[in-house]
């Protein structure tokens, strides 16, 4: 079934139809055809990451090479669990999927994960949500550093990097602050340091003085941040405007450029972030080239999702060009296989987590523009 | 320390107030719950950015702006909101406007996304300095603005024909029929009046707490507690309902930091999570024991 | 056989009996996993709206607690099954019986609360709620909740995905429409009716309104615990997002768009609402605005709900012939009193003040049996006060009532209805779209023991019902009104009105009967036809107490008589000695004309 559904994959679904029309024999042969239905959150709370995913995974499809035929469904998978799944059994009832681009949404992943099973069809995304490959589900592919990575790089940056020891540590309510904070928790114990101070908060907290007063009192030489986007800026902006002259790391959540778009340059100056990869701190001539590409094409600054998903739909193409036919070539490939991407190399670690370096920007306080502090692979 | 908790408490409580300002005016004019309020300041915050990427002025300029803009919204509304449903039992009222801010919400995530975005400064963003204390210029805008428009409530209600007309149609609409004055009219004053004290609500918080299309939830359930513990129908109470909750919301987390003992006790006690849901439960608390609020009066029913 | 046959094709049954056959057959047309999962959700939420439109629909408050009581419900399932293996039998139940506890928790200080009180109090349970399962971490698996939740499985025998699953949600379904029915249909239903439009008129005539609304708030409880449970078990995932707002949302909305009192309509709403957005897929994001639109447009267009404009329409084009009437019954007449001597009803030094104003100053009257007492006196005397105080919708400040000897100014409204005192209002306290018939046969509902328990055990129609419709009908001739037994009471005139509310007030059958201006709004021919009546009900012992203004229909009428003013009680006597009476004179009659015939 050909449901095309954006204008880049229409105009290539023409190219391709025309070099198969002069040169029959051999794209005969050589043709794969897949299927990639990409089910992300477009409304709801978390429309931001879902385009995000969307676009990277439209670009990546967008230069799959001639040997690759896709075609592609874009579909909505809201912000409930019951959402996600909806969505993933229409696809898959709409013809032979041979891979899903997934929400990253970790509760959805996790109702999506017994449909894949049951299915046999690989998931492609980038949740961070630790458990997701926790579940001995072998058609899950994480194309962003799990907790246990983009953590790891928080807290050694913190030890290593700065030398502190006193910490103050401030995350969210949601899947996301309270799995991070577990494993910051964990690492900090393994170097033999607690927390001076933790405070979890809910999305919805706008005034952070009770928090910042707590930070104060509690003495300490830096303060880990683990919360959403807004929060991020808007603890950042108080903290600003507490005279609160302390390093702040945050977590992911500041690394995306509409986030740093809240908050003042000078409200930057000694804060970094960790994050899976920066395009806009480029840093490399692919990442450069994606950058441009991405700019050109949705007019809009790419964030650590986009490019994330950009790999993981590439690197599913590739396997496709390289043989993969079926949705079982797919995941074996991705199971097995090791790919160099924009942001970093992929491999599996057995149990799907593809992704294991991650960054840390740092803001000089003179522009938004972040730049690369330290890798960690 | 206790000096810095109050006056953060203030600036908190200013922009309370001026979430309840606009609710409880077209509560005491149409006894209709108007659940989009929040989603109206929302909305605000939306319009202030937009004007403010046509003509880049201080947010003081844009101000009138934005409370007209909203006051035209609030008008439109009440046509789609009140109107059809003014002869019905007040639970549709409540129905529609659930209704109208499903579709705010959306709308504006659908023009917007979800990111949050940061509205105009008042003036400009920075920290007033005074003996230790430290105050934002925004914080302290949003009070000098609160104190303005509650004074200018006030005085419109109590000083003039017009608000005279107002406060008859809010109390006895059948009266205020039948001695000539033009209820309809009136009644979608109310409701743009309300929609511009939102305006100036969203105004100042796009710029302090930042806009998303969600915010309309939390603020409407905030303004609601403020309404309920001050006295429904009551703009002084709606006032210090909203005082009230932002001294609570700032001082009760930060009782330890004053009273160190406490945190050895019951640590838990004191995190964010939980002074919400006490805070909760404390509304609870006041709707059975004293459901009239501080500042209301019981209400007997005439058989 | 013809009963059956008329009840399916009265109303807009045919159509519904065809929407039942082809949401039957649907399931045998579908092919793929997709529709099964849309069709099973559908009748998850079909049953989350069925148990809504026992609190929403039938008592009329505007709960936002079902979406809690449902993730309530769905975590239950969740913990048990996924933390302590346990099985289906005990789960479910467990699911069910949780958000009852809760719901009667709640319900003691929230129940009471004035409805948009009432609404903010749900909402903020509904918060804490959502607040504790993100923070509980170790039982509820904080924000990411539980997963791997296993399917339902019965006593060891799973029910497996696909069909069997979406064949136990809609046997849920069926089983609580049949509940629904069962509930709604009889008497019961009649009474839950009155006290949602008309709590004032439902307390007069011994209606507990507040145990009818707690009864159906812990309903819709169970309802949406067994519908969250079912959720667990197809979604195999349950996180906070249970919790929140917009599966209320849902339910509000499928509950507004279907009917909100129709059992057809939670079914109807579910199968548009869950559809919804996969219809308008189309519209990329702009589908949810689509979703604030259909729910603002039917709530102006159609606040019955889809169902309800269905029955409009069919009662416009096509209408039906009338029902046939049930055969008039007579009542015993009267209850059996207390002792035959002393006064009915003793009213001793009451008191009652509203803020500054004194309305009741050591009000002292008696009433005795098959007595017609006269109460007059200037507008603001305190006449209809003392009625609401001696039925019990106000408190005396002080000072005692007694009915036949026993103390009944502490005792509720309806209570004191129960005990035998009946009244009418001064302004019309009818059930407009209700028929004459049942607003009077309403008022058996004490009578007949009435009650949740038997209207479920009673079978396909309610006999307590029957019965009582039969009084009514004989009460309805009593006052020569029975020509309009089926017309809907708002459609009569101001004076049949007034004898309709007399006839309700009847079916009491009380001892004491409290007319506020009767005689208001009547015509000369229809006063002295009232007064008539009343005179026959007070020689076969009933006593009445008028307030009247209408001095040529009360002077005759009354044995004794009573004057306020202001709170006072001023005169006490026979209606030659309260006409003459200075002080009556001066605050209320005047002087009688020289002319008067």
């Amino acid at each position: 079934m050909n449901v095309l559904n954006t204008r880049g994959t229409d105009y290539f679904g023409m190219l391709v139809a025309a070099i198969i029309a002069a040169s029959p024999l051999a794209a005969a042969a050589q043709t794969a055809e897949v299927n990639l239905p990409i089910l992300v959150p477009i409304t709801g709370f978390l429309s931001l990451e879902g385009t995000s995913q969307r676009n990277g995974a439209l670009l990546a499809i967008k230069n799959a090479p001639s040997s690759v035929k896709i075609t592609s469904e874009v579909t909505d998978t809201g912000a409930s669990p019951e959402g996600a799944t909806t969505a993933l059994e229409r696809a898959l009832s709409r013809g032979k999927v041979s891979a899903v681009v997934a929400s990253m949404l970790g509760t959805q992943m996790l109702a999506m994960l017994p449909v894949a099973l049951e299915n046999k069809v690989p998931l492609a995304t980038v949740s961070g949500t630790a458990d997701i490959t926790e579940k001995n589900n072998p058609y899950v592919f994480r194309f962003f550093p799990g907790d246990a990575v983009a953590k790891g790089a928080h807290v050694r940056y913190v030890l290593e990097e700065l030398g502190k020891k006193r910490v103050a540590l401030v995350y969210q309510t949601t899947a996301y602050g309270q799995s991070g904070r577990r494993h910051i928790v964990e690492l900090l114990k393994k170097a033999g340091i607690d927390p001076v101070m933790e405070e979890a908060l809910d999305v919805s907290v706008k005034d952070m003085s009770p928090v910042m007063g707590k930070v104060q009192v509690a003495n300490p030489d830096v303060i880990m941040l683990h919360l959403h986007g807004g929060p991020s800026a808007l603890f950042i902006k108080q903290a600003a405007a507490a005279k609160v002259n302390l390093p702040i790391v945050a977590g992911s959540g500041l690394s995306q450029p509409s986030t740093v778009a809240l908050v003042e340059p000078a409200e930057l100056k000694g804060v970094c972030a960790e994050a899976n990869a920066s395009p806009v701190a480029g840093g490399s001539p692919e990442m450069e080239k994606f950058l441009a590409q991405y700019r050109a094409e949705f007019k809009t600054e790419p964030d650590g999702f986009a490019v994330g998903q950009y790999d993981a739909t590439a690197m599913i193409i590739d396997a496709a060009a390289k043989g993969a036919r079926t949705p079982e070539d797919i995941r074996k490939a991705l199971s097995s296989g090791s790919y160099k991407g924009v942001a970093m190399t992929y491999k599996s670690d057995g149990k799907g987590n593809m992704a294991n370096s991650a960054v840390v920007i740092c803001y000089d306080g003179a522009t938004r523009t972040p730049k690369i502090a330290k890798r960690y692979d | 320390m206790l000096l810095q908790i109050l006056v953060n408490a203030l600036a908190l409580g200013a922009s309370y107030a001026l979430l309840a300002l606009g609710f409880v005016l077209i509560l005491n004019a149409t006894s209709a719950v108007n659940f989009t309020h929040g989603d109206m300041v929302m909305a605000a915050g939306y319009v202030a950015i937009a004007l403010f990427s046509i003509v880049p002025v201080p947010g003081a300029l844009l101000l009138p702006l934005v409370m007209v803009a909203m006051a035209v919204l609030g008008f439109v509304f009440s046509w789609f909101a009140y109107f059809p449903l003014k002869n019905r039992p007040p639970v549709s009222v409540f129905i529609s406007t659930i209704a109208l801010g499903i579709v705010f919400q959306n709308s504006a995530n659908a023009i917007y996304g979800a990111e949050p975005r940061k509205g105009p400064p008042l003036l400009s963003e920075g920290l007033f300095e005074v003996a230790g204390i430290t105050i934002g210029k925004q914080a302290l805008g949003i009070v000098v603005v609160a104190i303005v428009l509650i004074l200018a409530q006030h005085l419109l209600l109590n000083r003039t024909g017009i608000g005279r007309k107002l406060r008859a149609t809010a109390q006895d609409r059948q009266m205020a029929e039948a001695i000539g004055i033009r209820v309809n009219r009136m009644i979608a004053l109310t409701f743009a009046l309300g929609a511009a004290l939102a305006g100036a609500a969203g105004l100042m918080l796009s710029n302090t707490f930042f806009v998303t299309p969600t915010d309309g939830t939390n603020y409407i359930i905030k303004a609601y507690i403020a309404v309920t513990i001050g006295g429904w129908g009551s703009l002084t109470g709606a006032v210090c309902g909203a005082l009230i909750i932002a001294l609570f919301e700032v001082l009760f987390p930060s009782l330890p930091l004053l009273i160190p003992p406490l945190e050895a006790i019951a640590p838990w006690l004191f995190t964010q999570t939980a002074s919400t849901i006490l805070l909760y439960l404390g509304l609870l608390a006041i709707m059975f024991f004293r459901p009239q609020g501080l500042f209301g009066e019981r209400v007997q029913r005439r058989v | 056989m013809n009963a059956a046959l008329n009840w399916s094709i009265s109303g807009v049954r045919p159509l519904l009996i065809l929407g039942g056959v082809l949401l039957a057959a649907w399931p045998m047309l579908m092919s793929s996993a997709y529709e099964l999962r849309i069709f099973t959700i559908v009748g998850i939420y079909a049953l989350l709206a069925l148990g809504y439109q026992f609190i929403f629909g039938h008592s009329g408050a505007l709960a936002l607690t079902q979406g809690s009581f449902f993730g309530v419900g769905a975590y239950v399932t969740a913990v048990l099954s996924v933390k302590f293996a346990l099985g289906g039998e005990l789960t479910v139940l467990l699911s069910m019986a949780l958000p009852i506890a809760l719901a009667a928790l709640i319900a003691a200080p929230v129940l009471r609360l004035e409805s948009h009180y009432f609404a903010l109090a749900t909402l903020g349970v509904g918060q804490v709620l959502v607040l504790v399962a993100v923070a509980w971490q170790e039982l509820t698996g904080g924000a990411n909740g539980l997963s791997g939740i296993p399917g339902l499985t019965l006593f060891g025998f799973e029910v497996k995905k696909g069909y069997a699953i979406m064949a136990a949600v809609w046997a849920c379904v069926a089983a609580g429409a049949f509940l629904s029915w069962r509930i709604t249909r009889g008497l019961y239903g009649a009474a839950l009716h009155i006290s949602r439009e008309n709590p004032i008129a439902a307390l007069s005539v011994g209606i507990d309104t507040a145990k009818l609304r707690y009864a159906m708030f812990l309903l819709s409880a169970m309802f949406a615990g067994l519908a969250g449970a079912l959720y667990a078990h197809t979604i195999r995932v349950v996180s906070p997002e249970a919790l929140e707002f917009p599966i209320m949302v849902a339910c509000l909305t499928i509950t507004v768009v279907g009917g909100r009192t129709h059992i057809a309509g939670a079914i109807l709403g579910a199968i548009l609402i869950v559809n919804l957005p996969e219809w308008f897929r189309a519209m990329d994001k702009y589908y949810l605005i689509a979703y604030g639109v259909t729910l603002l447009a039917m709530i102006i267009a159609a606040p019955y709900g889809l169902i309800g404009l269905l029955e409009q329409w069919r009662a416009k084009l096509w209408p039906e012939a009338p029902r046939r009437m049930p055969k008039a019954v007579p009542l015993l007449s009267l209850r059996a009193t207390g002792p035959a001597f002393g006064p009915l009803l003793e009213i001793r030094d009451v008191h009652k003040r509203f803020g500054g104003l004194r309305a009741l100053n050591g009000i002292t009257l008696t009433v005795a049996r098959g007595e017609i007492f006269g109460l007059i006196g200037p507008n603001g005397s305190g006449k209809t006060t003392l009625l609401n105080v001696i039925t019990g919708i106000y408190r005396a400040d002080s000072g005692s009532v007694s009915l036949d000897g026993a103390a009944i100014h502490a005792l509720p409204s309806f209570a004191i209805a129960q005990s035998g005192i009946a009244r009418t209002f001064q302004n019309i306290n009818l059930v407009d779209e209700m028929s004459v018939l049942d607003n009077v046969a309403v008022a058996r509902y004490g009578l007949e023991n009435a009650g949740l328990g038997q209207t479920v055990a009673a079978g396909w129609s309610d006999p307590a019902w029957q019965r009582a419709r039969s009084q009514a009908m004989s009460l309805l001739d009593a006052l020569g009104v029975q020509s309009v037994a089926q017309s809907a009471a708002g459609t009569l005139a101001h004076g049949l009105k007034r004898k309709v509310e007399v006839a309700r007030a009847l079916a009491l059958e009380p001892k004491l009967l409290l007319l506020d201006e009767p005689a208001a709004g009547l015509n000369e021919t229809e006063q002295v036809d009232l007064a008539d009546r009343l005179r026959s009900f007070a020689r076969s012992g009933l006593a009445i107490l008028v307030i009247e203004h209408n001095m040529p229909f009360l002077m005759p009428l009354a044995e004794r008589m009573a004057c306020l003013d202001h709170g006072d009680l001023i005169a006490v006597g026979a209606p030659a000695d309260i006409r003459v009476d200075p002080l009556v004179v001066e605050a209320y009659l005047g002087l009688p004309e020289k002319t008067s015939a």
